[in-house]
């Protein structure tokens, strides 16, 4: 068990948190080390942060491909497991092919993009976590883990520059 | 020689350069008010709203549930279906639902993909819209089939003998594609709607605490949940839109399949395509004029600059529909086919000629009024018009349907469509509607706050000169 706190600093502005992230990098605490929260999305960019890593793309490719497989059993699987002529019609149709293997391709695709955010992300998740319902209202949170013996010098640098509030984050029921 | 080329134009009362601050993201509030706006407005419910749930829950148990339950029990005899036309109002429910829903997929997908920053406040009202629409237009399948227990046979399975659905057939697409629009649609609602669920958590009590909890799903917020969150909605901004222009392609090619006369035609694709947006913008028109005049705080969400730009687009729309309706009339009317031709002179001057002209008149005169901006900037007239062209656009698809149905190449079978309980059953669709929106008002967040918020944060005004332009960056 590492000897670290973590503490949550509460910034009003996008400005101060910036700094903020700043100050911690030159007192140590590295990006790993640290988590926004914030109530709106904010570019990395903005935060001087590296960017997260996201799987929910390559999930979202693996459901189009394998809904495109599943359109493809659809329409030339299933007349093979029981071939019957309709129309005059051949068995084994492209254009007709296309619309099913293109509807089955669009589900698979928004279908896993959704459980990949879900999946990436926790979710669902109901455990305690470190959170304050403040953030919601368009406060920014730094979530970070403070090395032991240094959290009063941390505190007061943060406050220093706008942090409303540095405290020791407690998981609690959202 | 004068130093002047034109004269010059001084604005006169009325027309005087608009303020930036009359603009929603020109006139941010801090978020914490907003969000206190929002959920009040969502847990304000006065005894007119009481009672008008009432009225429309009880016009959906006689006139829906009632209704339907009398059609099972005595069978689709009840209906006014019989041979030549078996496709009655409840197809043209099903055509028009699906049409209103794709509303929802326009403003949110295609608007999102191109910035338009105007959609902001009302992408949740529209989006609503989708998923209320395709139900009613599931139940109109339902009780289209008459012995509604059996239509798990729809599903893509195969029957006891080994045989599976024919996957070639028109109407096997159309069930494949409401389904996948249905499915993702509903996600696509969902996903936006998560960060303003955690802040409805975040401000509630009671049993309402615990049901945004569960809602949700345990987001904060933080970096990666966002990032996650984005790039989901991305993948169905882009993906939902190819999948929209499907769903009435495929509702249209149900028609065009066919060989018949009025139906077997090229165009009906974009035609049904543009037919949906008509509609669905239309509806949108009347759902916010209703939200801004009878939800507290929504005058500063929806904005006479919110109606001005769905106007246009109301108006854009409405051209295109009347090219694509040329279009689709012209073309057998020069063919000259001797069933055609009866068939138009049928829809134009028979019996049930006041459709056609009522379908061209609501649909074609609201351009009159559309086209001019400060008419657009009138909430309760472009209600008007939306309630018009919607008007117009069921008429549409009445002639289309049951209309087209009634004339064919075997003349001793021509009998004119009367609806019978269909109409009983329709109040009910529509009364059901009404009825899942008015209690999702007072359930959900209709205004996406973090993203009114965003956006207040990425405009700013730049002064040029004398002018202040507004700006956009992004921030997200």
């Amino acid at each position: 068990m590492s000897d670290s706190t973590m503490l949550l600093a509460v910034f009003e502005e996008i400005e101060p948190a910036v700094n903020g992230i700043e100050k911690l990098h030159e007192l140590g605490v590295s990006d790993e080390q640290m988590n926004v929260i914030s109530g709106i999305p904010i570019k990395e960019a903005i935060l001087g942060r590296p960017s997260a890593l996201s799987y929910v793309s390559r999930i979202a490719l693996t459901g189009a491909i394998l809904g495109m497989l599943f359109g493809i059993f659809l329409i030339y699987g299933t007349p093979f497991l029981f071939p019957l002529h309709v129309g005059g019609q051949p068995i084994y149709p492209v254009p007709q092919g296309l619309i099913i293997t293109f509807e089955m391709t669009m589900l698979g695709l928004m279908g896993f993009a959704f459980l990949g955010m879900l999946v990436d992300s926790g979710f669902p998740s109901y455990t305690p976590k470190e959170y304050v319902p403040e953030i919601s209202d368009g406060k920014i949170a730094i979530l970070f883990r403070c090395p032991d013996g240094q959290q009063k010098k941390l505190v007061d640098v943060l406050k220093k520059i706008g942090a409303e509030s540095v405290n020791p984050a407690e998981a609690r029921q959202l | 020689m004068s130093a002047i080329a034109k004269p010059l134009f001084t604005p006169s009362r009325g027309e005087e350069v608009e303020d930036p601050k009359e603009h929603l993201m020109h006139d941010p509030m801090p978020r914490g008010e907003m969000n206190s706006m929002v959920l009040d407005s969502m847990h304000s419910t006065t005894w007119k709203y009481w009672t008008l749930t009432g009225i429309l829950a009880f016009i959906v148990v006689t006139c829906l549930f009632a209704a339907w339950y009398y059609l099972i029990m005595q069978g689709l005899g009840v209906a006014g279906v019989n041979r030549p036309v078996f496709w009655g109002i409840f197809l043209v429910e099903v055509v028009f639902w699906i049409g209103i829903s794709h509303a929802g997929t326009f403003i949110s997908a295609i608007l999102r993909v191109l910035k338009v920053e105007s959609r902001r406040p009302f992408t949740r009202a529209a989006e609503l819209m989708t998923t209320f629409g395709l139900v009613q237009a599931g139940i109109s399948v339902f009780l289209h089939m008459g012995r509604v227990w059996l239509s798990y046979w729809l599903l893509p399975y195969p029957n006891e003998r080994g045989l599976w659905p024919d996957f070639h057939s028109p109407l096997m697409w159309d069930f494949m594609a409401i389904n996948t629009y249905l499915l993702c649609s509903t996600m696509y609602l969902f996903l936006p709607l998560i960060p303003d669920l955690a802040m409805a958590r975040d401000r509630s009590t009671g049993w309402r605490k615990t049901f945004y909890k569960i809602l949700a799903i345990g987001f904060r917020g933080t970096e990666g949940e966002w990032k996650n969150l984005k790039t989901a909605m991305n993948i169905f901004a882009f993906a939902i839109i190819p999948v929209m222009f499907s769903v009435h392609t495929i509702v249209s090619w149900d028609f065009a399949m066919a060989t018949r006369p009025g139906w077997s035609s090229s165009v009906f694709g974009p035609y049904f395509v543009i037919g949906a947006l008509q509609s669905g913008m239309a509806a949108v028109a009347i759902v916010l004029f209703m939200i801004r005049s009878t939800m507290k705080n929504m005058k500063y969400f929806l904005r006479p600059e919110h109606f001005e730009a769905l106007g246009m687009l109301m108006f854009l729309v409405s051209l295109a529909w009347a090219y694509f309706y040329f279009n689709d009339y012209l073309v057998p009317w020069y063919g000259g086919d001797m069933w055609d031709k009866i068939l138009n002179t049928f829809i134009q001057t028979g019996p049930l000629w006041y459709l056609w002209y009522g379908m061209l008149f609501c649909n074609l005169a609201p351009l009159v009024i559309l086209w001019n901006k400060k008419w657009r900037r009138i909430p309760w007239l472009l209600a008007i018009m939306g309630f018009v062209i919607n008007v117009g656009m069921w008429l549409e698809r009445y002639v289309i349907i049951p209309e087209t149905l009634t004339i064919n190449r075997m003349p001793f079978t021509w009998r004119i469509y009367v609806p019978h309980i269909e109409i009983v059953l329709t109040i009910g669709n529509f009364a059901f509607f009404f009825l899942l929106y008015l209690l999702a008002s007072r359930m959900i967040p209709l205004i996406p706050v973090w993203e009114v918020q965003e956006g207040q944060e990425s405009h700013i005004l730049r002064k040029v000169g004398k002018a202040k332009i507004s700006t956009v960056s992004e921030i997200d």
